[in-house]
């Protein structure tokens, strides 16, 4: 019997206090993403980082979803793309004011997810990743074939106002303030995705991923939290596509396509998704490796193939959890001698 | 519309509806035996229309069907040696991420042999023409892609029933462990299995050829319509395939006539209703 099964059995599901680490965790990164633009100084470097630091937070929500349900999905860019789109076009039409315009684009794709959730969280491991792509290119088709309402394959720029919560507009056009912006949020999703994993829901969730039978005969309803892990892990997703609109201030059917799904959950695998911070680090090392990479050689696609497989059978944990291991195996040597 | 149009409209459907059951039987084959989706699959369908390309090139159209199928049962075999088995005692997980990125290598190597330009397979004279169906013409070659697909139904549909790997596939698609008991060695007929599941890949890449205009990225649309066919029919059933492909194609195809804003839509939301109602498919999951 898994730990967590354990703990539900026991009925002890409350979760321990944060401890004061955790605070001072949060508190080092953010000041250490205020503190990056000055060292790194280099432009390019830092219009890179932005797009990884936005790459790594919709890497972070397909990760949780691996971590909390023990499923893959490929299709993530929905969520991202949906939410992209949303704003887009709530700011074309002038129909809401900005910032009503941002938290309805975050709503609305999280909603969306909550209620596809309740259907495909009941199907098996490999069935759902099978379909979580075929839905994730159906918002892809609606995009290119709704010319009408999205203007199809060619996309549309975003008219951004003036300002954005009293700040001037290009806060989030600039990388030196952007990277800083999405580096915090990301900081904050991740110590919130760590309260969640924490907490009953959290405990709950992976329980039912160790057993999910043996948590329905403890009395547990299973469906329900596991499609609010998948509606939490869009949400991340989402915030990263809303980022992304606001940073490029132009969407097109490119954020919902599949590959996109595929580069996330690459990210993801390379990093490792046990630890929740994982994902962030592969989205690091991919756009890095790709930036590398494209002056080297035209065969990235390949590559990128090739350390996929590699990282699946030889580091299963990412590089995240090899590091988490040699870290906790050196501890213990350590403490020995 | 006349009646006449419209039954010219239902055989299209099925020339759809044909392809898309080679495909997806494939899948199904696999899946029935090993647990496991090959999420490579749809770049095998790309590469075996270009190795039915090249060989068609310099062979003739018949030689390069049938050199593309017998290509790709190799690499089947190979893909089961050296990836399905090794990894047959983890989360099936593994073998997607890995077939993942064998899918990322193949369309990289389609692009470096073949280049990123589009290219159509040229059709023999005795095929290029159409046939007069109920005073309506309709192409030949249509006709040949029914024909196949027919053929590939009926010779997998007996090779499962009175085959002795036939049998293996049937009791592991139910019960894997059971029948493990009982003494199969899944390792050693999976070899067979997934090289004729990547074979039919093979062939129905090659005979979609000429339909289609070969690229490297063709592999990724197909890998999604014949996932929605194998998890719609419910997966690792052999029959339940072969409905929903039959379905698919129709409905796909009155979609494009009918309502051509959400042809492309309807499959998807077929497949969630079908979720919603069963979630374990049209017809569980047995072969």
């Amino acid at each position: 019997m898994s730990r967590a099964t354990m703990n539900l059995t026991a009925g002890r599901l409350a979760a321990p206090r944060l401890s004061h680490l955790s605070w001072l965790l949060l508190a080092v990164a953010v000041a250490v993403g205020f503190g990056l633009p000055a060292v790194v100084g280099s432009v390019l470097v830092l219009t890179l980082l932005t797009q990884a630091v936005i790459g790594g937070m919709l890497a972070v929500g397909v990760g949780f979803l691996i971590r909390q349900n023990g499923v893959v999905s490929f299709g993530h860019a929905a969520w991202y793309g949906v939410s992209a789109y949303c704003i887009g076009l709530l700011l074309r039409h002038e129909v809401l004011p900005v910032e009503a315009a941002l938290v309805l684009a975050l709503a609305v794709p999280t909603l969306m997810a909550f209620l596809l959730g309740l259907v495909i969280v009941r199907v098996p491991g490999v069935a759902f990743s099978m379909l979580t792509l075929a839905v994730g290119q159906a918002f892809h088709e609606f995009a290119m074939k709704a010319q009408a309402v999205t203007n199809g394959d060619d996309g549309f720029a975003i008219p951004l106002p003036d300002t954005l919560f009293g700040l001037p507009i290009s806060t989030v056009q600039q990388p030196e303030t952007m990277f800083v912006l999405c580096w915090t949020l990301l900081a904050l999703v991740i110590f919130g995705l760590y309260v969640t994993v924490r907490s009953p829901f959290g405990r709950l969730t992976e329980a039912i991923r160790e057993n999910e039978e043996r948590a329905r005969f403890i009395g547990y309803k299973t469906v329900l939290p596991r499609a609010a892990t998948y509606a939490l892990s869009a949400f991340v997703a989402a915030l990263a596509g809303l980022l992304f609109a606001l940073y490029n201030g132009f969407v097109s059917p490119e954020v919902l396509h599949w590959t996109l799904s595929g580069s996330a959950l690459i990210m993801a695998v390379i990093g490792g998704s046990k630890l929740l911070w994982g994902p962030a680090l592969g989205a690091v090392i991919f756009f890095f490796l790709k930036d590398l990479a494209g002056n080297l050689t035209e065969h990235w696609p390949a590559m990128i193939g090739v350390t996929v497989i590699v990282v699946t059978v030889l580091m299963p944990a990412g590089i995240a959890g090899s590091l988490a291991e040699l870290g906790g195996r050196l501890r213990k040597s350590g403490g020995r001698a | 519309m006349t009646a006449n149009v419209f039954l010219i409209q239902i055989l299209n459907g099925l020339v759809y509806g044909g392809l898309l059951f080679i495909v997806s039987v494939g899948l199904v084959l696999i899946f029935g035996l090993r647990r496991v989706v090959n999420f490579a699959h749809g770049s095998l369908f790309m590469i075996g229309a270009y190795v039915g390309f090249s060989i068609s090139l310099v062979a003739g159209f018949w030689v390069g069907i049938v050199g593309a199928a017998v290509a790709l049962a190799i690499a089947g075999a190979l893909l089961d040696v050296s990836v399905f088995r090794p990894l047959r005692g983890q989360d099936p997980i593994a073998t997607v991420l890995v077939t993942f990125g064998l899918l990322l290598i193949l369309e990289d190597l389609a692009n470096t042999v073949w280049g990123k330009e589009t290219h159509s397979l040229p059709l023999p004279e005795m095929l290029s023409g159409s046939v007069e169906i109920l005073g309506q013409p309709f192409p030949t070659y249509r006709l040949l892609v029914i024909a196949v697909a027919a053929a590939v139904g009926i010779a997998l549909a007996l090779w499962l029933r009175f085959s002795r790997i036939g049998l293996f596939v049937r009791a592991s698609s139910v019960d894997p462990v059971t029948t493990a008991v009982q003494g199969v060695n899944t390792d050693r007929v999976s070899a067979v299995v997934v090289a004729i599941g990547t074979g039919l890949a093979g062939l129905s890449g090659t005979i979609a050829a000429p339909l289609l205009a070969l690229s490297p990225s063709m592999g990724g649309s197909i890998l999604i319509e014949s996932f929605i066919v194998v998890v719609v029919g419910g997966l690792g059933s052999f029959s339940g395939a072969l409905i929903a492909a039959l379905a698919i194609g129709q409905i796909h195809n009155l979609g494009i006539i009918y309502v051509p804003w959400a042809a492309t839509m309807v499959p998807f939301l077929l497949m969630v209703a079908v979720l919603v109602w069963r979630p374990t498919g049209f017809a569980g999951s047995h072969v």
